[in-house]
């Protein structure tokens, strides 16, 4: 319980206004884990942030850090660190003071903030840009500034809201994997949270979807992905997203009944029991996706390898793995086992 | 195309043009031919004013109330600048925040700013008389006897640089602006450090916002070795024992009161150099904070 890391969150609750951004969240922040939180915008992912950090005050609820309910804990007092997605560098100051800044609030002396400053730029690999202002820097340096600030506080959690959001593409990719060796060099309990579904398949040990406000399932990714728990994380999740059929429909199931397969476990097979037209063909060189129409007018996507030799307008037949339907309860949502 | 791109400049100089003529006509050729008078017996009365050389500037050399009347602008610059810029700075960090009923604050310290310098020079009539003076009675309640405002110099001096703390308007509105346009995130960020309000203010806000302060203690102090006319004619005219006799005072007593149109010139002159001077002294002062990078 009140081991040093972790957090939890018991029936959070916050409105805005009459709009609702969390709405009862429980969630379980394992000490030393990297989680993280997904969800489309308007879930209320950057609210919990806000909420733990101590930005914002809950409506309702509990939260503890370290076991430690932090109702009464001013922001600074509490042992998290948060890194904003346009990283909140101050203009006026250099690499080197944006560092200092928190230290020196804390009456740390100017020698000792120093070297500890250069301490953490160096791990990150900013030791050169030490006397630069924040405009002279690049984005992806920028959000090593923001880390190395965050690395200062030495927090027992990690708040990260959108790190990799304003990078481009190759640095997304390159910065993802360094954030994952980081986390695993410090071992602190990180909470990061992304829009983009390869970050929270790629990034976190466990990964927690958000729908308007509450929490709809936390598992490891791939446990997320294989079994999702209702309608919205199997379409929120993978991309391109599940193909959900009502039951009676092309994927058979009883009349309550929602059935999902996924792109990758439909095959193009001669012998399937499945007809279809191809209207689009999509060919992202190691894969193809297809666009699909059966005769009732459900649509169905198929991932498939490279060249499988159909051009829009064919007929294909169709293959669902058995063992790889998912099958839903149409009114609720939730899935069936 | 290369027609298109020669053309350009032509449009701009064209839209530029009513202004430049405007600031040639009214401004730039005034203030050269002010310099030419200064070396003149121009009275402003007689139609061709004679070359005397440096006279008017030997003159102005042994004229004591000149001496009196750059002290009394010195301070009242020293006096009023800073008191408007800790009003128009403070008002707007205070009211730049939305909050209910916010916009009336606002409001209700833009307003002097509309009223007319000479109304509110009246207005300050009766605030600082010392038998009825709202002023000197709220002091009574402090057990204060009060001042003579006016009659002192040294009151006087104060009575004038307080009524200009009001019409702080543009400076409030500038201020208000600039402060909204700073990122919030920037607070978080502070906050999150354990940076109070205090801390914030000092060590974001303020220099965050210190090229636009510099713009506007510039502005101001220009404006102030100006404005104070309206105040001075109206409030004391002058007196007592010159305090209030301000360098645009002086002038207008020289040039069009005493016939002295020439010689007016020539402190007006002076008057242009004192405010390069002084500008350039703020200027070098804040070099080293970096403002301009």
């Amino acid at each position: 319980m009140g081991e040093r890391g972790a957090v939890r969150l018991e029936s959070l609750t916050r409105s805005y206004g009459r709009v609702v951004a969390l709405d009862g969240v429980d969630l379980e922040v394992r000490a030393g884990e990297l989680l993280t939180l997904v969800g489309p915008s308007g879930s209320g992912k950057s609210t919990i942030l806000r909420l733990v950090a101590g930005l914002d005050r809950p409506d309702g609820g509990r939260i503890l850090v370290d076991g430690q309910d932090v109702a009464r804990i001013p922001p600074h007092r509490r042992a998290v660190a948060m890194v904003f997605q346009d990283y909140a560098l101050y203009p006026h100051l250099t690499v080197l003071a944006n560092l200092t800044f928190g230290l020196r609030v804390r009456r740390v002396r100017r020698q000792e903030a120093e070297r500890r400053a250069r301490a953490a730029a160096d791990r990150l690999g900013i030791g050169e840009l030490l006397d630069r202002y924040p405009d002279q820097t690049s984005g992806g340096q920028r959000q090593r500034v923001a880390l190395a600030r965050a690395l200062l506080r030495e927090p027992t959690v990690y708040l990260l809201d959108e790190p990799l959001a304003s990078l481009d593409a190759p640095l997304r990719f390159a910065t993802r994997a360094e954030l994952i060796t980081l986390h695993r060099e410090l071992g602190t309990t990180t909470v990061h949270v992304t829009h983009d579904q390869a970050e929270a398949m790629t990034l976190g040990d466990r990964v927690a979807v958000l729908d308007r406000g509450r929490v709809r399932q936390v598992g490891p990714p791939q446990q997320v992905y294989d079994e999702p728990a209702d309608v919205f994380v199997a379409g929120f999740l993978g991309s391109p997203p599940m193909n959900l059929v009502p039951g009676g429909g092309v994927l058979g199931g009883a009349d309550d009944v929602t059935v999902g397969v996924r792109p990758e476990d439909l095959a193009l097979d001669p012998d399937g029991p499945v007809g279809a037209a191809a209207e689009a063909v999509e060919a992202l060189g190691s894969e193809t996706i297809l666009l699909t129409r059966c005769p009732d007018g459900t649509r169905l996507t198929v991932r498939t390898g490279p060249r499988p030799g159909v051009r829009p307008g064919d007929e294909v037949r169709l293959r669902a793995d058995p063992g790889r339907l998912h099958r839903f309860d149409t009114a609720s949502g939730r899935r069936l086992r | 195309m290369s027609a298109d791109r020669s053309r350009r400049p032509l449009t701009a100089w064209a839209f530029l043009a009513p202004y430049a003529v405007a600031v040639g006509l009214l401004i730039a050729l005034p203030a050269l031919l002010n310099v030419g008078y200064a070396f003149t017996d121009h009275t402003g009365l007689t139609r061709d004013p004679q070359f005397v050389g440096f006279a008017n500037v030997r003159r102005m050399v042994a004229d004591g109330f000149l001496l009196d009347s750059v002290e009394a602008s010195a301070v009242h610059v020293a006096l009023a600048v800073p008191l408007r810029l800790l009003a128009a700075v403070g008002l707007g960090l205070l009211l730049a925040a939305p909050r209910p009923g916010g916009r009336w604050f606002r409001v209700a310290v833009y307003l002097p700013t509309v009223v007319p310098d000479v109304a509110l020079a009246v207005l300050f009539l009766w605030v600082l008389n010392p038998l009825y003076g709202p002023l000197n009675q709220v002091l009574g309640l402090v057990g204060h006897p009060g001042f003579t405002w006016l009659s002192d110099p040294g009151t006087a001096r104060v009575a004038v640089a307080l009524m200009l703390v009001f019409p702080i308007g543009e400076g409030f509105l500038v201020v208000l602006a600039a402060r909204r346009l700073l990122d919030g995130r920037l607070y978080e960020a502070a906050a999150l450090e354990g940076c109070g309000p205090f801390g914030q203010l000092r060590r974001l806000t303020l220099p965050l916002l210190a090229p636009v302060l510099l713009l506007l203690a510039v502005r101001d102090t220009i404006l102030t070795l100006q404005v104070n006319f309206v105040p001075a004619y109206v409030l004391t005219d002058g007196r007592p024992a010159n305090a209030t006799l301000y360098l645009p005072v002086y002038i207008f007593d020289q040039a069009f009161e005493f016939s002295g149109f020439a010689y007016g010139a020539l402190i007006t002159t002076v008057l242009m150099v004192v405010t390069a001077v002084v500008i350039a002294a703020l200027l070098l002062a804040v070099r080293r904070w970096r403002v301009l990078r």
